[in-house]
Formats: C-alpha cells, sequence, structure tokens
C-alpha cells in the first residue's frame, strides 16, 4: 500500500530509529568490517554491513614510481595482496531453482557471446563508435535483473547489456544500434545500450552523465507511488561514477522517501585509467548506505546467485514500500574502458587474479560438476544453441539499412498526436478541499 | 609578446602537441600552475592530449580526480582565489552542465562582487565538436552558454599554433578562462615556433585575405571555411576568412574592418545556429558595417536537434564545406 510506513525488522540499516545506532542490551559488540575483530565499544554507535561474499580479497593499487635505463620516471600501478588466494565456491541461492540458475546463466553466455560478436562487428569495420564490454560483470548484469518482477523498472549502465537481454530485448537491438541503423530502437539517433521501452519492458534509457539515472529512477517510482503501486526501480553506477553529487541527491531522495530504488554499485576497481583507490576513501562502498540510512550490503559480483540473492531481496523490500537498498558488487572490469583502450595501466596480476574468479566458468562449474544439474551434453547443447542465436541475431542487425540524412530533423518536440505516454498503474487520486485557503502573510524580509 | 601567425615556423606539430607544449612550459614557467581533472594523469585524457605531463610534473599537479565535475571545478576556484593558476580538464563538453554553478555564480563574478578585491585565474578546457559519432550527450558545443555570462572569457583556437598561443595567454590571464578544444582537430597539424609566444585573447585573425565575401568562422569552422574558400575560388570567387579566436574578448573591429570591405558576410559556428555565438557575431557586423552591406548577414550553425549518432544523420546536422560553398555561391549571385 503506498506511503504506508512499515516498521520492519531488518537487521541492517534500514528504517532505524531516528538516533541512529542498533541498541541492545547487552554490551555492545561492534564486528569491524576492517579488522574482522570484534572491538568492544561503550557508547559508541555501531552499524553493519551484511556481507554475502564467501572471500574477501584484499588487493590493493597504488602508484608508484618505476626509473628506465636512462632515469627517465615513469609512473605505474602496482597491485598488492593476497593474489593466490583459492577461488571460493559459488554459494547456493536461497531463492533459485535448478531452472533458474540455468536459465541465469544461459542469459550470461548470451550476454558474453553478444559481446564477442560485437568486437567481431567492431574489427570488420560495421560499428560505429566504440563498444563497450562487460566481460567479468555478466552475473552481476544479468542476476540482478532476474531479480526483478515484470512491473518493476529497470536503467542499466554501459557495462550492463546483459541486463537487457534478461529483460527480453534481442541481442539484434543493441547489435542495431552499436552499427547506428535504421531499425535500432533509437531509429539512428543514439548508439550502444542507449534505448528505453516504456511500453513492455520497463527500461529507462541510459544517460551518459554518471550518476543522472539514479533520481531519474527514483522519480520513477515516486511516479508510480502517486499512481498507488510500489515498484521497485532498479540501477546501476560505478565505483567511479558514484562519486558525482547527483548520486548523492538521488538516493538521500530516495531514503527519504522510502522509495524502491535497488541501486548497485558496481565496484569493478576502475573508472576508466583511475584505480578505485583514487576514487573514495571507505574501505567499502557498501558503507556509504549507513550515512543514508539505508540497507547496504556487500555481493561477490561474479558469484550470480548472491548478487540474485541480494537483489531479490531489495525488490521485496522495494515492493513492500519500505524504501531503497544499496548493493555493492565487487568484480573486476576486464577489460578496458571501451574497445580503444588496452589497459596497460592495469597491473597484469590483477587480470590474472579476476579471470580465475570469471562467472561463467565459475557458474558453469557449479552447475555442471557440482550440483549436477546439466550434463556436459545439455551444457555443450545449450552453448551452441546461444551461438546459433547470436549468429542469427547478427545476421538481422547487419542486414538493416542506414537511415537517411532527411530523418535527422524534426522529432525533438512532442507534437500533437505524437505519441501518449499514460500513467501505468491508474491516475493519482485527487484529494477534494473542502474549506478554503488560509491567508498567511510574506516573512517581513520578503514583503 | 608579438604575434607571428605569419612567422615561418621551422616544425609542424598537431593541435593536441601544442596543448601539451603550452601546458608543460606554463608549468615550467610557474610553479603555481597544475592540472586538475579525470584521467589526466596515467592516461593523460581518453584524447592522449596530456600524455607525457605526469611524467615530468608528477601526480601532485596533475592530479587525476574522482568523477565529480561540480566538485573539481569548485577545488579549482579555491585554489585560484588564493593564489594558484589551476587548469580544469573537462573530458567532454558535455560536462560544462556540471560545472556551471561554480562557473557561473562564482568564478564569473568574484572579481565583480568583492569590489576588485578576489580574482579567479583558472582555465577550463574541455571540448566541443560533432562528427565523432559519438550522440547527444558527448558532441555538443556548447561554448555560447559560457559567452553569455558577463566574468568569462570563451576562447576557441582553430590551429595549432593559436592553440598553444592561446593557451599560454589563457593561463597567464588574471581572470577564469573557458577553452574549448575541437576534438576533431587534435590531429590537425601546422606550424609552431619552437620559442614562447603568445596570442592575446581578444584579437582576431585574418586566416585567408578575399575581397568578394567574409566568412567569419571558428573553432573547426575555420578549416570549413578555408575548404569552402578553394571551392569557391574555382569559379572565381575570392573568399576572405576571418576567425575571431576568442568570443570574449571579441575584435569587433577586425571582423567590421572585413564585413565592410567585401560587402557580403557569411558567419559560421559549429554550436547551434539560433541563439548561439553566430547571432552576436552577425549583429556586431550587420550594426558595425550596415551601410557597406550588400546582403542581410547569413548564420550557419548545427542543426536545431540533439546531434544525432548515426553518421548519414549526424552529417546532415553540421555545416559543410559543400554547404557553405553553396551558401556563397548564392549570396554572391553565381
Ligand atoms: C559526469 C560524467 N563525467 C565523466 C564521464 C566520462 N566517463 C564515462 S565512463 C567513465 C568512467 C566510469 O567509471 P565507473 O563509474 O567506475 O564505471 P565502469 O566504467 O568502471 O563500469 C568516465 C569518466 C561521464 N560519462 N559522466
Ligand atoms: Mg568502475
Amino acid at each position: 500500500m503506498p506511503n504506508k510506513k512499515t516498521k520492519s525488522k531488518t537487521n541492517s540499516n534500514g528504517n532505524r530509529a531516528r538516533n541512529g545506532a542498533s541498541r541492545s542490551k547487552t554490551p555492545l559488540l561492534a564486528k569491524d568490517a576492517r579488522k574482522g575483530a570484534p572491538t568492544p565499544v561503550s557508547g559508541l554507535r555501531t552499524y553493519s554491513i551484511p556481507d554475502m561474499r564467501l572471500e574477501h580479497p584484499d588487493l590493493s593499487v597504488r602508484q608508484s614510481i618505476e626509473k628506465d635505463k636512462d632515469g627517465t620516471e615513469h609512473v605505474r600501478y602496482e597491485v598488492t595482496g593476497n593474489l593466490d588466494a583459492p577461488v571460493p565456491p559459488i554459494r547456493d541461492s536461497k531463492y533459485l531453482d535448478k531452472k533458474q540458475c540455468i536459465e541465469i546463466y544461459r542469459y550470461m553466455l548470451l550476454n558474453r557471446k553478444m559481446e564477442v560478436a560485437l568486437e567481431n562487428l567492431y574489427k570488420q569495420g560495421k560499428v560505429v563508435g566504440g563498444v563497450y564490454f562487460g566481460l567479468g560483470q555478466e552475473a552481476c548484469s544479468c542476476a540482478s535483473a532476474y531479480a526483478l518482477d515484470k512491473d518493476d523498472w529497470f536503467a542499466p549502465m554501459i557495462r550492463n547489456q546483459g541486463s537487457l537481454l534478461v529483460r527480453g530485448f534481442r541481442a539484434s537491438d543493441t547489435m542495431m544500434q552499436y552499427m547506428a541503423k535504421a531499425d535500432s530502437p533509437t531509429r539512428g539517433r543514439d548508439g550502444t545500450s542507449h534505448f528505453g521501452d516504456i511500453e513492455k519492458r520497463n527500461m529507462v534509457s541510459p544517460i551518459s552523465m554518471l550518476g543522472d539515472l539514479i533520481p531519474v529512477l527514483a522519480g520513477v517510482a515516486l511516479g508510480a507511488r502517486l499512481q498507488g503501486r510500489n515498484v521497485a526501480v532498479m540501477t546501476y553506477i560505478g565505483d567511479g561514477g558514484q562519486s558525482t553529487g547527483v548520486t548523492y541527491e538521488g538516493i538521500n531522495f530516495a531514503a527519504v522517501q522510502n522509495l524502491g530504488l535497488v541501486l548497485f554499485v558496481e565496484s569493478n576497481l576502475w573508472a576508466y585509467s583511475t584505480p578505485s583507490e583514487m576514487q573514495y576513501r571507505c574501505k567499502d562502498l557498501a558503507e556509504r548506505a549507513i550515512g543514508y540510512g539505508i540497507p547496504g550490503v556487500i555481493v561477490d559480483g561474479t558469484d550470480a546467485c548472491q548478487v540474485y540473492d541480494a537483489a531479490r531481496d531489495a525488490v521485496e523490500r522495494a515492493h513492500r514500500g519500505e524504501g531503497p537498498t544499496m548493493i555493492e558488487a565487487k568484480m573486476m572490469r576486464m577489460k578496458g574502458h571501451a574497445i580503444h583502450d588496452a589497459a596497460a595501466y592495469v597491473p597484469k596480476p590483477m587480470f590474472d587474479f579476476w579471470k580465475k574468479r570469471d562467472p561463467i566458468a565459475r557458474f558453469e562449474n557449479y552447475l555442471v560438476k557440482e550440483k549436477k544439474w546439466l550434463t556436459a551434453k545439455e551444457n555443450a547443447e545449450l552453448i551452441s544453441e546461444v551461438e546459433r542465436m547470436i549468429e542469427a541475431e547478427r545476421e538481422i542487425a547487419v542486414n538493416s539499412p542506414m537511415p537517411t540524412p532527411e530523418s535527422a530533423e524534426g522529432g525533438v518536440f512532442c507534437e500533437d498526436g505524437c505519441h501518449e505516454i499514460k500513467p501505468k498503474y491508474g491516475m493519482p487520486k485527487v484529494t477534494k478541499r473542502t474549506g478554503g485557503y488560509k491567508e498567511t502573510e510574506a516573512a517581513v524580509h520578503l514583503k | 609578446m608579438p604575434d607571428t601567425t605569419r612567422a615561418p615556423a621551422d616544425r609542424e606539430i598537431t593541435f593536441a602537441q601544442a596543448i601539451r607544449e603550452a601546458l608543460a612550459e606554463e608549468m615550467r614557467r610557474d610553479s603555481t600552475v597544475f592540472i586538475l581533472g579525470e584521467d589526466v594523469a596515467e592516461a593523460g585524457t581518453p584524447f592522449k592530449v596530456l600524455a607525457g605531463l605526469l611524467e615530468e610534473f608528477g601526480k601532485e599537479r596533475v592530479l587525476d580526480t574522482p568523477i565529480s565535475e561540480a566538485g573539481f571545478t569548485g577545488l579549482a576556484v579555491g585554489a585560484a582565489m588564493t593564489g594558484m593558476r589551476p587548469v580544469v580538464d573537462i573530458m567532454f563538453g558535455d560536462f560544462v552542465t556540471l560545472t556551471m554553478d561554480q562557473m557561473v555564480n562564482q568564478a564569473a563574478k568574484v572579481h565583480y562582487m568583492s569590489g576588485g578585491k578576489w580574482r579567479v585565474p583558472m582555465v577550463m578546457r574541455t571540448t566541443m565538436g560533432a562528427t565523432r559519432r559519438s550522440a547527444a550527450q558527448h558532441s555538443q558545443s556548447l561554448h555560447a552558454w559560457f559567452c553569455h555570462v558577463p566574468g568569462l572569457k570563451v576562447v576557441l583556437p582553430s590551429t595549432p599554433y593559436d592553440a598553444k598561443g592561446l593557451l599560454k595567454a589563457a593561463i597567464r590571464d588574471e581572470n577564469p578562462v573557458v577553452f574549448f578544444e575541437d576534438k576533431m582537430m587534435y590531429k590537425l597539424k601546422g606550424p609552431v615556433p619552437a620559442e614562447d609566444y603568445t596570442v592575446p585573447l581578444g584579437v582576431a585573425d585574418v586566416k585567408r585575405v578575399g575581397e568578394d565575401i567574409t566568412l567569419i568562422a571558428t573553432s573547426s569552422m575555420v578549416q570549413v571555411a578555408l575548404g569552402a574558400a578553394a571551392l569557391l575560388e574555382e569559379i572565381g570567387i575570392s573568399a576572405e576568412v576571418v576567425d575571431p579566436r576568442t568570443m570574449w574578448p571579441l575584435d569587433e573591429k577586425t571582423l567590421i574592418d572585413s564585413a565592410k570591405k567585401t560587402s557580403r558576410v557569411i558567419v559560421l559556428d559549429e554550436g547551434y545556429e539560433r541563439y548561439g555565438v553566430t547571432a552576436e557575431l552577425a549583429s556586431v557586423v550587420a550594426t558595425g558595417a550596415f551601410y557597406d552591406l550588400d546582403a542581410p548577414v547569413k548564420r550557419m550553425g548545427a542543426m536545431h536537434v540533439p546531434i544525432p549518432f548515426s553518421p548519414p544523420l549526424e552529417d546532415a546536422t553540421v555545416p559543410t564545406e559543400q554547404t557553405v560553398f553553396e551558401a556563397a555561391r548564392t549570396m554572391c549571385g553565381k
């Protein structure tokens, strides 16, 4: 029910009493996330951030100066930490069954193979502009979107091309966007995965300016609530993009208004050439949730089950009208910023470390070897089915014509009869006022 | 310092190199100059314009910022007010929208509002220009926005020579300067002397002398105008190309003198034609050369649409050599 304040018993930071700290009768014991050791505190407020991960990589990156033979100094990034840590298992999902896991796995495969196809199209000179990849982040994109209900909304960022596939867009939609074709969802006016769908799939088109989607999505939730529905609105922000001021403004407003924002913070360790160490000072970005007064949770972004479970909890919280959730997904951007960027600034051992945590390879191993939910043969069939599908989609996309120059002009404004957008969930209620308005006076200095 | 545009230079460098040299030389000359922006250090910006500066000047003076345009522009204002000369890098001109409050409400006004006691000697470098297939949120030319605000100087270099000299002058200027680089020109080569020189802000440059028509052009449109002038020459029309180089301060006299001489003027700019800088430039010329003009001043700028992504669409939105040639030919009655 809209506008209903519910008291929930979340064990994280949601709906905490105004004065802050979680209070308990027993002496306060806070698990200091940084040191992992319980520290006795008295009179101090303590908060905790649930962490669903089965490992806690302790890698850090810093700038160092290297001298070459002739004494010229070069600035390099260096990674330190336990680079040989064993790969953790996939955490069993609280919610997902066999069929659902396989479905998510299939979307992840589609996601990757679509991006391989895009890379090839680029090499063949068929792509206009650059190509962006979500390599290593497929679990985050696909399992998050999978947690949404049909009526929920989402807006992907550039690494979430997989989310679109989960929501029912075709690979050819994105491919045609990249090739700037006339049949692309934007008819050649925008590129990449920058398109939306208000009718069927409830997707708000991405905004290039990082962070701008957060208040926009919160606004979608606000509008839906005025129409009588609590919907979940999911979007993503990078560990770099979250440094923008609009990120703060959007989350804060959603928190104050209990809007169903589900914000994935994609901690992939880099923002173009800038390591996350130069982006923020807190240890985990999920800690920021404490400051907003909303639940924050950390997941392994390469583990589809963890991503799904956290997303589903957040979506259900949104449906109950209890407000936003911040989910930090820890992973690694496994390619450069875009196809033009060789990412020479990334220390190679970092790639090696995360390569072993490839979300698809691990999920495959989980489904085939651990759970035995897929036989090797079924798996091979699934992979070739996905490949055939991508090939067919590629054909469709390549064969679409380019738009004509004449279509550049016009369409800036929605003119009469252009199209209609109705509130999806019903008209907002109008409360009738009985009495007249009270006359009040402006403050003296405003007269 | 003399403007040596026409002085022979014994070397050619690119527009990007010219920018880099200007910054490096000013940073060597003046230890208060420093750079801040996203991906300026290790990456040297996505366009590689700043490559190598980190090595020479270190991470304190080539500072990678978090993705916070509004924040680090404010930081620059504060540093500039108290004795430093920051050069802010805004990766794409489209992101200047995020810096507007600091630029418009603070940087531009501090000197005046403080009764002349404070000043903001900062430079904001950013990009402009379409046809890079980057779609509407990465292709805009928003320089006109800054021109509308008293207190900001606005520079639009069109050659490597001008880029270097103007940037050095901008860094030495005591006021906030917004410096627009057309991203399609970074690879453009041109003669640049090795010696120290500046190009003063507020001095237009005649890029080509002609008799029959004046093409007033800014930034990348100077190259378009020169191309059109070559086509016009083939049909016997002699076109003069004038580059104001800075929108503010504006060298009205050079523009008006050229208009009086040729009696016909087309003004070209890559920003939107509607309410764009071409309107101001045309008005200056129309007023100043009223009795000498044979035709109304014509303006050509970007089509009034968000810049589309697909090449056939995008190419239709900006003036080209061919469209300028046609317009000039019509104006000259040929
Ligand atoms: C407000 C704003 N500033 C700068 C940019 C340019 N830009 C695009 S992506 C990017 C890096 C983003 O890093 P992050 O948010 O960590 O996302 P990732 O690429 O790692 O997924 C930058 C600087 C932008 N799009 N918007
Ligand atoms: Mg990142």
